[in-house]
């Protein structure tokens, strides 16, 4: 389990930042003193920084600079102060990502997401399993024992999601959320049509109700 | 100042010599003088006078083009007075002096209304950023709600992230070169947040968007740009019409590049499309659909003169809005 260090000074953010992380699967660290911050995260030896830049009577690219010198990991700033000159001086002193106020949950995750798999070495698993159906990612495959079918890259997204949701109802809405997170920018209709031909490839490999349709929830596995 | 004009300011006195000449000729011809000795007094009397006129005339002449001159060469041409050359009479000293104190006023008046613009500047730029705060934190407690109370109020949310977000910019075009940092940027990436930016109100809208040859490199900024762009996809989800579909797509043009912003939706009445760039300037549709500011594409058209981005606007009623927006190539760049 990754371990995210969150240096924000407002509470709200910072308590729902942290149970956001802690539900998102990482172990979140906040710290609420801000005095000698760079001590504190030698402490806690994390796998990544979420810096909040505009913290009172400190000037967060020095603060950055102090923690590049701890710890070896990488580094978030988050900052509301969203001009280009601030992203250029953040990013050469050593920023490893960048991201602005008021964030989306679903960016700030995608961003985490990028920064641990480029600077650490847990690479995204290239399969997925569930109920006897293995996808595979890279290849865009689905296949179930010997047979195998090609997916396009919306079949590939929509099977991904639910597959990593096994068991839970997922809505339309959250499926096309998922989608406009891979910039496939699709609609209800495009939605549906998408699901009729990933069934009708599902039922050649002799799944044709491998996804279940909840009526007015949304689709299930 | 010409001739004539000069003439008539000293007509009295022209008048009042002449008529003072000829009283005394008369004198002098009731008295017995020759006529032609009056007549040789007479042309000298005029030549003095003519003269001294004349002379008058080309001195005033050449002070008030001396003036002009020190006004031309200024750039703030309230600062005149401080600049004009020492006054040759007293009664030039006078008039510089009226004219100096009411300048100092002015100047005066100036600076503290660029101060209070300035301050004011600085105080929406530091609301933007405090106001960011808390709607981050609603965000973020928006996620702990279920799912369909979550997404209208992340909709919600993102209404207020665009008013704040116009109102940053609107405050940032004052003094452009402040914040604007041009660089390589690629296309795609701006397209990508400015979708981000807006997503709740485009998928709110079930708009489809459909990309094309966005992998390529612009010379920009890319939080402007992404701001322009931004612009004109709440306009193409608020204007929608059935089934509302948007291409962005990109293709060079010599060294420049041109993205395209289509949609299909309501449009633009012929007859005001020449204003909508225009501030506050919200046509039929946008009085029909509340929610119109007029200030959208007044601010895409103020910034895409800053980032020497040549945007061009067409629109067929009942068919759809197409943008063309031309990215400078880097040789062109010399503004900023």
């Amino acid at each position: 389990m990754h371990k995210i260090m969150i240096i924000e000074d407002d509470p709200t953010i910072r308590d729902e930042l942290a149970l956001l992380l802690d539900n998102e699967g990482y172990c979140s660290v906040a710290v609420t003193d801000f005095a000698d911050i760079a001590e504190q995260a030698a402490q806690i030896a994390p796998d990544l920084i979420l810096l909040d830049i505009g913290l009172p009577g400190q000037d967060g690219f020095i603060l950055c600079a102090g923690l590049r010198k701890a710890v070896r990991a990488p580094v978030i700033f988050v900052t509301s102060r969203d001009s280009g000159q601030d992203e250029v001086r953040g990013l050469s002193l050593g920023g490893d990502d960048y991201i602005t106020k008021p964030y989306s949950v679903p960016v700030l995750l995608a961003r985490i997401k990028a920064v641990l798999r480029r600077t650490g070495d847990t690479p995204e698993p290239d399969t997925l399993q569930a109920a006897g159906l293995i996808l595979r990612l890279t290849q865009g495959t689905a296949s179930v024992g010997g047979k195998t079918v090609d997916l396009t890259r919306n079949e590939l997204k929509i099977l991904a999601c639910l597959m990593e949701h096994q068991g839970c109802i997922v809505s339309r809405a959250d499926l096309i959320d998922a989608l406009w997170d891979s910039q496939i920018y699709i609609d209800d209709n495009t939605l549906s049509v998408n699901i009729t031909r990933l069934r009708g490839k599902l039922g050649e490999l002799g799944l044709p109700d491998y996804i279940k349709t909840r009526r007015g929830m949304g689709y299930q596995l | 100042m010409s001739l004539r004009e000069f003439l008539s300011d000293r007509l009295g006195q022209i008048v009042l010599q002449l008529s003072c000449a000829a009283l005394t000729a008369l004198f002098l011809l009731a008295t017995g003088t020759q006529p032609g000795i009056i007549i040789i007094l007479l042309a000298v009397v005029l030549t003095v006078l003519g003269t001294v006129l004349i002379v008058g005339f080309l001195r005033q002449r050449s002070r008030l083009r001396e003036l002009e001159a020190v006004m031309a060469g200024l750039d703030q041409t309230y600062l005149f007075t401080e600049c004009v050359p020492p006054p040759r009479n007293p009664y030039e000293r006078r008039l510089f002096d009226l004219t100096r104190r009411a300048g100092r006023d002015m100047v005066g008046e100036v600076s503290d209304a660029r101060a209070a613009q300035r301050e004011y500047r600085e105080y929406v730029e530091r609301w933007v950023h405090e106001i960011k705060t808390p709607i981050t934190a609603a965000r973020l407690i928006c996620r702990n709600l279920e799912g369909d109370t979550r997404r209208r109020l992340t909709f919600e949310l993102g209404q207020v992230e665009a008013h704040v977000e116009r109102a940053l910019f609107y405050a940032r075009a004052e003094s452009p070169e402040r914040d604007c940092v041009i660089r390589q940027t690629r296309l795609n990436e701006i397209v990508t947040q400015a979708v981000e930016n807006h997503r709740t109100l485009l998928i709110q809208n079930n708009v489809r968007l459909e990309t094309e040859g966005l992998d390529c490199c612009v010379y920009t900024d890319g939080k402007w740009a992404a701001f322009i762009l931004g612009q004109l996809l709440q306009n193409a989800a608020r204007y929608r019409g059935e089934s509302p579909v948007v291409f962005i797509s990109a293709r060079p043009l010599g060294k420049q590049v041109q993205l395209t912003v289509r949609d299909n939706g309501i449009g633009i009445p012929a007859h005001e499309l020449p204003r909508v760039l225009d501030r506050g300037f919200t046509g039929s549709n946008g009085r029909s659909r509340n929610g119109s500011t007029g200030m959208g594409l007044y601010l895409c058209k103020k910034l895409a003169g800053f980032l020497d981005l040549d945007l061009r606007l067409t629109s067929e009623e009942g068919e759809g809005t197409t943008v063309l927006l031309t990215f400078p190539a880097k040789e062109n760049l010399t503004k900023m």
